[in-house]
């Protein structure tokens, strides 16, 4: 008995261990990118590999502001990615209120048809969507990027699912004190759904954050390219050989990421608990 | 319907009001106008023409796209398969009982890279792959395997995509299987440990069939957005050698902006959402059989 406990803690142990090394594995490429970011780049490809910065070239970070209007990218996916998440959080938890708490005939067929949507690759739409933007005179602004995202199935599914968790005791009281549906939603609701409402701005925005494919479409210069796009240009622009401005500009783009992620780590697994389990 | 419910309705409708009329605006619009559009030749410069059924025997005689959809199986199949089986042996690993700074750190690393952008991490591990200087060949040759041509090969191209995919996304599944172990009311357990039952009986048939309405979702959800691979084809590797690693969305994007075949660009969409919703019922209709709900 004894010794088998042991073993049982050995083995824990060993899976323990296993993890903790299949991590770093996972996080080589970050440890890469970031100590490259601080050579010279004619050290870029040194091997073996050193993992830790060997010096500290600021130079690489000055050249990525330098050759590329790297602020404006920042304010630019950041204005895009804040207006959609915005937008979202009120289309969304509007519908979300109906099909969470109002009783109305369609309302089953109309979920339903909100949930298939799910299943649209955006591919099927999107030129359409794009020859809709270029009669509208929309492209190459950011509103091409912004109005048609601030509608999402998922969002409202997500805070459908969400409102249903709030009891109704609250609400019917303030019913029953005379307030209405509007009031009700704002007053009641809203407050309440705090960790919901949190949970979908975090998804919207680091989505938004980090899209490539419909800017890439929409957005042809510098000035409104937002930035997972202008980095790619960047890589075009500077070309292949300077690879330590290039991990200075990707590890800049990444660090918000970062920050975002361990204040909000619990928000973004509630939410994907909540879509992959309960749904 | 009295008054009542009359008004209910009508602020239902109301509040539903903005959603809808984005949906209709930006997606079932467009939906059936890329219908309409593969009807038609569009280089967006000169107006329409009617094509009649030209895009489509086109797309049955194009010689390029039987290569550029198994590519993109290919991709779809290992992607969903490796995301969920490492996923879920990760997740089973490290559900024991460990010290929380070590869950918190396993957490951590396994999940942030899914939080990052699929563009710019491609840009990272195009320069891992690297044949000579990158770091992925490196290691393997300290593991005495030999230099693998990662991005230039055909043969591996579509590998490199594949492995750059999984490790972005992997750590998704991972905390949803965490999620659904920690669900497993532990009364299951504990009563098949004083039946004697095995530690692979207990794992086959407790958890296991808890977990399949996770595999379900983890399973769908990974084949809706694989057959949608774009970003990191399209950095890594533009498709090539040839066509070795070019995916649908990769040609319809090719399609309709760079040859503004608008309407052919079309017709291969709606080839791409045909095959994702029939595969998607046929995975809902086997779901019957293999999910369990409690």
């Amino acid at each position: 008995m004894e010794s088998g406990r042991s073993r049982m803690r050995l083995f824990d142990l060993a899976l323990v261990g296993g993890l903790l090394l299949g991590g770093i594995v996972m996080m080589m490429p970050f440890a890469w990118m970031f100590s490259t970011s601080w050579r010279l780049a004619k050290d870029s490809f040194s091997l073996p590999p050193q993992w830790l910065p060997t010096t500290w070239r600021i130079e690489n970070y000055q050249e990525v502001f330098a050759s590329i209007p790297f602020v404006a990218f920042v304010f630019n996916s950041l204005k895009v990615a804040a207006l959609i998440t915005l937008g979202q959080l009120v289309t969304c938890s509007m519908a979300a209120y109906a099909f969470a708490r109002l009783r109305f005939p369609g309302r089953d067929w109309l979920f339903l048809l909100f949930l298939s949507q799910l299943m649209v690759p955006q591919q099927v739409t999107i030129i359409p969507v794009f020859i809709l933007i270029r009669m509208m005179g929309l492209l190459d602004t950011h509103a091409a990027l912004i109005i048609p995202g601030i509608f999402s199935a998922f969002g409202t599914f997500l805070l459908r699912q969400f409102f249903l968790t709030i009891p109704t005791e609250l609400e019917d009281a303030a019913r029953v004190d005379g307030a209405g549906y509007l009031r009700t939603f704002v007053q009641i609701i809203l407050p309440l759904a705090g960790p919901g409402l949190s949970t979908l701005a975090i998804f919207t925005f680091n989505f938004y954050w980090n899209e490539f494919f419909r800017p890439l479409l929409f957005i042809s210069t510098w000035e409104q390219m937002t930035l997972p796009l202008g980095l790619t240009v960047m890589r075009g622009y500077l070309g292949v050989g300077n690879v330590a401005a290039i991990m200075a500009g990707v590890s800049m783009g990444v660090l918000p990421v970062l920050l975002v992620f361990l204040l909000a780590q619990r928000y973004l697994i509630e939410g994907i608990t909540l879509t992959g389990i309960k749904g | 319907m009295g008054p009542a419910r009359v008004r209910e309705t009508v602020v239902a409708y109301a509040f539903l009001l903005p959603v809808c009329l984005g949906f209709l605006v930006f997606v079932f619009g467009p939906a059936l106008a890329a219908v309409a559009l593969s009807f038609f030749d569009y280089d967006i410069l000169t107006p329409p023409r009617f094509a009649g059924w030209m895009n489509y025997v086109h797309f049955f005689h194009d010689p390029r796209l039987p290569q550029i959809y198994l590519n993109t199986v290919v991709y779809v199949i290992w992607y969903v398969l490796l995301t969920t089986v490492i996923g879920l042996a990760l997740a089973v690993a490290a559900n024991r009982a460990m010290h929380a700074v070590f869950r918190y750190l396993i957490r951590t690393v396994y999940f942030f890279p899914v939080l990052t952008s699929l563009a710019s991490v491609s840009l990272v591990w195009q320069y891992l792959y690297s044949t000579d200087f990158g770091i992925i060949n490196y290691y393997l040759g300290r593991l005495g395997i030999q230099t693998i041509p990662w991005l230039t090969s055909s043969r591996w191209a579509i590998f490199s995509i594949i492995f750059l995919g999984v490790w972005k996304n992997l750590g998704f599944n991972f905390i949803l299987f965490i999620a659904g172990l920690q669900n497993i009311p532990r009364h299951l357990y504990e009563a098949a440990e004083i039946d004697g039952a095995a530690r692979w009986a207990s794992f086959r048939y407790i958890t296991v069939p808890s977990l399949t309405p996770i595999l379900f979702f983890t399973i769908v959800w990974g084949f809706i957005n694989a057959f949608q691979v774009f970003d990191s084809p399209f950095i890594l590797t533009t498709g090539g050698p040839g066509d070795a690693s070019r995916t649908v969305v990769m040609y319809i994007y090719e399609s309709g902006f760079r040859f503004f075949q608008m309407g052919y660009a079309s017709t291969i969409a709606l080839s791409l959402f045909i095959i994702v919703v029939v595969l998607t019922l046929i995975q809902f209709r086997l779901s019957r059989i293999w999910v369990f709900y409690q």
